[in-house]
């Protein structure tokens, strides 16, 4: 186990390094006003001051960049875990439905509407779903986190947290007001994420289907549903979950696309908005905090896949 | 499966959700930009007006929007010498000013924070005189330091401005935007802390609403002042949401996310006029978009061609093709809503073959290639100044005349005025205070350069004595006859061409009342009252 954490730790501290490169590189072009010493001491330098947490100031307004960030990113975090749990609840099922029914009505309207969901462009549906509310005449908040009405400060980053902690004040207006908000972003990143789930657990559970003990489940005389849910499920949920793992960075990439168009305030809206107001700094310290996030997330999602499933364990005896 | 009920009740827990808009001791506007400051003396975009000037702060005087006269505010009343030159203001003595987080005022209003406020603009001892770029404002700030010689206490609430010469426009003056008053109490403390810069980005005033916060320069938060001296704001919470989109803000006030939004797309002004839920307010603005032509150079030096010339541009297609229905046909350089606006000056009308007779009889030069400038980056006096150009360039080959259009940038545009290198120019105006003088002098004063304002490097000594004399006139009804005057000597002589007056819209939902818009100074929501939405939709 600890040879497996090393292995993975290590190979971590490369490609953080290789990171840090291409962040100093963007800091060095756009904003360096350090002339003393060579490019190396300056390169040193930045590296203990990203190990202190310190990133820098904003330009715009004189906030530390670190703290900025990471506050925006748990917005971004927030949207997609939000948009993860609306795709996990109507994504499985349906692809259940699909894996069981393989090459049937069911199968292939299903899978039909997992080929739109994949075609469609996501700033185009973001688009269209910032219209559509009104249009059908339902009240819906197209703009923003939280109506500025509320005042939640900053404790966790995470809103849902923060809005919570202010029931005192606001009851839970701030926290209805934030789930409001949420909601078209997320159903928007959820349409891309439903398409992928229905795709990874259809063709897992079809992988399952086919194995040896759900032959001899039907056998030994189990119902349907009986071998569904002892067995099926609990065995198809690894491939998806690895599968998944590589989609992270393609999902963040999707929230940050929506964020820009429903202005909501996380990792997207930040980015775009230090560009417009030239605040170069704080690009090479997002491309740190969100692709070390995806390094950090990739380690424990292999932990998690080896404490659930035991084929993967092997890969912790693998050097011996 | 099991959590399916998870997800359907949270579907159920937000339709509990009601609109911002329900809530009616707070208002949202949406506006399009973010002040660049809260201090109008040093800002004079539209955005830090909204944010400003009637929200924040109060100045000695105001114009009352029903009679259009001259009211007290700070002072209580007033009183000018025979010779025209003392104006005495008497003060009002229950004004306090905003008790914050960061400022608690241990007094009154009194003279001290009059003097402290005008001297800023005026005296280059102030201590806040450079502070924030405060020092090129000057531009801004000249017709009433131009004027001032200096400011006197007399006692605790009087006091006396000493004019340099008789001048009508100080009253114009102190009711302009620029003239608001801060607290000296708060300025000192800011001294001590090291911070003065703060005190154009953390207010103090004396207005209806006091300043709160802002945060990420997308939204500000005001709240009603806690002690007022005027009529206490009906609204408690004040909040302006920086939306930059202006389809988006639409669709904001539409869900009931704003209350009130500013600046809708021209195209979206027909769709919202026609919407029942929606009131829109279009107000006529000072703000002109004109040809200037360039009477210091041939062909523009002769009156006949530049009638002939200025009548072959068919306006009404560039009022429709560029403008949309966000400005105002116009053939005046003031508009209609001035107290010295003349209805009775010839109009001019687009006349292309007459222009061309004109031309041949005044043995226009055919062959020469007419030089139309125009500023690369469109502003809010034109949406789009090469379709505007491309259409005088067509309405022109109509006609045979040749032209070419040459745009530049800004730092190019200033050199290229200051030489006189140009033929025609595609500009605008925008006057500050609520006097023609300071519409009239930029634009035609031997003084005024063409980077202030004379882009049609217009001088003679006619128009300068009616400025003079006028500007020195102290009755009333005189001063409109030399006004009439004047706009019928500039359409005779054509020296410029009006294109529009702009509009500026603001749109609201139905239960919002009393909200005042002054083109000049900016909105005022010191008196908007919310009505109660659901109620409203019942008895419906």
């Amino acid at each position: 186990m600890v040879n497996f954490l090393l292995r993975r730790v290590y190979l971590l501290c490369i490609t953080a390094l290789i990171l840090t490169v291409i962040a100093f590189s963007l800091e060095h072009w756009t904003v360096h006003t350090q002339i003393e010493g060579n490019i190396l001491t300056h390169y040193l330098d930045y590296l203990v001051s990203i190990g202190q947490g310190d990133f820098g100031l904003s330009i715009t307004n004189n906030e530390p960049i670190f703290r900025t960030g990471l506050v925006a990113f748990a917005s971004t975090l927030e949207l997609c875990l939000f948009a993860f749990l609306i795709a996990s609840v109507i994504g499985i099922p349906l692809g259940v439905f699909a894996g069981l029914e393989r090459n049937n009505g069911l199968d292939y309207t299903i899978m039909s509407i997992a080929l739109i969901g994949l075609a469609l462009p996501v700033f185009w549906v973001a688009i269209i779903f910032t219209v559509l509310p009104n249009a059908i005449g339902w009240m819906m908040p197209i703009d923003g986190n939280i109506s500025p009405l509320f005042e939640v400060p900053v404790v966790t980053g995470f809103l849902f947290i923060d809005s919570l902690l202010v029931t005192e004040q606001y009851q839970f207006d701030a926290f209805i007001n934030h789930m409001a908000h949420i909601i078209l972003p997320s159903s928007v990143l959820a349409i891309f994420l439903i398409s992928e789930i229905i795709r990874l657990t259809r063709h897992a559970i079809t992988m399952v289907m086919k194995s040896n003990y759900i032959k001899a489940a039907l056998t030994k005389g189990l119902t349907r549903r009986q071998i569904v849910f002892r067995h099926v499920l609990k065995n198809a949920l690894p491939p998806i979950i690895y599968q998944l793992r590589l989609q992270i960075s393609t999902i963040i990439s999707f929230s940050m696309a929506i964020e820009i168009v429903f202005s909501y305030q996380g990792a997207g809206m930040w980015l775009f908005a230090s560009i417009q107001q030239e605040d170069y700094l704080v690009l090479p310290s997002a491309i740190l905090i969100i692709s070390g996030f995806i390094l950090i997330k990739s380690i424990l999602i292999d932990l998690l896949l080896v404490i659930i499933s035991p084929i993967k364990r092997k890969s912790l005896y693998a050097d011996q | 499966m099991r959590y399916i009920p998870i997800y359907f009740s949270l579907f159920l827990l937000s339709a509990c959700y009601q609109t911002e808009s329900t809530m009616t001791d707070s208002l949202i506007y949406c506006a399009a930009k973010a002040p660049k400051s809260f201090n109008p003396q040093i800002s004079h975009d539209v955005a830090t007006l909204d944010a400003t000037t009637h929200q924040l702060y109060n100045r000695l005087v105001k114009v009352d929007p029903i009679s259009q006269r001259f009211s007290a505010d700070i002072a209580s009343h007033w009183e000018v010498n025979d010779a025209k030159t003392e104006y005495t203001f008497y003060l009002r003595k229950d004004i306090n000013f905003h008790h914050t987080a960061y400022f608690k005022p241990s007094r009154q209003l009194n003279a001290d924070d009059i003097i402290f406020s005008f001297k800023r603009m005026l005296s280059q001892d102030h201590p806040f005189y450079s502070i924030n770029n405060a020092i090129n404002n000057e531009l801004y700030n000249r017709p009433f330091s131009g004027l001032v010689g200096d400011i006197i206490k007399i006692d605790q609430y009087t006091l006396r401005f000493l004019l340099n010469k008789p001048n009508a426009t100080l009253l114009a003056n102190l009711a302009a935007h620029y003239a608001v008053i801060h607290s000296q109490e708060y300025g000192q403390q800011l001294l001590l802390a090291g911070h003065p810069e703060k005190i154009d980005y953390s207010p103090i005033g004396t207005g209806p609403y006091q300043f709160k916060s802002i945060t990420n320069n997308r939204v500000i938060r005001y709240q009603a002042h806690r002690t007022p001296w005027q009529a206490p704001a009906n609204i408690n919470n004040l909040i302006f949401d920086i939306t930059p989109n202006s389809s988006k803000r639409y669709a904001k006030l539409l869900s009931g996310e704003c209350d009130i939004m500013t600046n809708p797309a021209s195209s979206q002004v027909d769709q919202i006029s026609k919407n029942p839920k929606v009131a829109l307010s279009s107000k006529p603005t000072g703000n002109i978009s004109l040809i200037a032509l360039n009477s210091k150079k041939a062909p523009f030096n002769d009156v006949a061609i530049r009638h002939a010339l200025s009548e072959a541009i068919d306006l009404k297609t560039i009022l429709s093709a560029v403008f949309f229905e966000t400005a105002m046909s116009t053939q005046n350089l003031l508009p209609d809503h001035s107290w010295a606006y003349n209805p009775r000056i010839s109009k001019a009308t687009y006349t292309p073959q007459e222009s061309l007779v004109e031309l041949k009889k005044n043995h226009f030069d055919f062959s020469r290639t007419i030089r139309i400038l125009a500023p690369a980056k469109n502003s809010i006096f034109n949406p789009n100044f090469y379709k505007t150009a491309e259409l005088i360039q067509a309405n022109w080959a109509e006609i045979g005349v040749k032209s070419v259009i040459v745009l530049l940038n800004a730092t190019e545009l200033n050199q290229v005025l200051s030489h006189g290198d140009y033929d025609i120019y595609l500009t605008g105006k925008n006057p500050y205070i609520k006097d023609p003088d300071n519409l009239f002098r930029p634009l035609l004063s031997c003084n005024a350069s063409p980077l202030e304002g004379n882009t049609s490097q217009w001088c003679d000594a006619q128009v300068q004595s009616l400025l003079d004399t006028t500007l020195l006139e102290v009755n009333f009804i005189q001063r409109v006859k030399n006004y009439y005057q004047l706009q019928e000597y500039i359409q005779a002589q054509r020296i410029y061409q009006p294109i529009a007056h702009m509009l500026r819209f603001d749109v609201f939902n139905k239960y919002i009342s009393n909200l005042q818009v002054n083109s000049l100074t900016g909105i005022n929501f010191q008196f908007v009252k919310k009505g109660n939405v659901i109620n409203k939709e019942e008895t419906q």
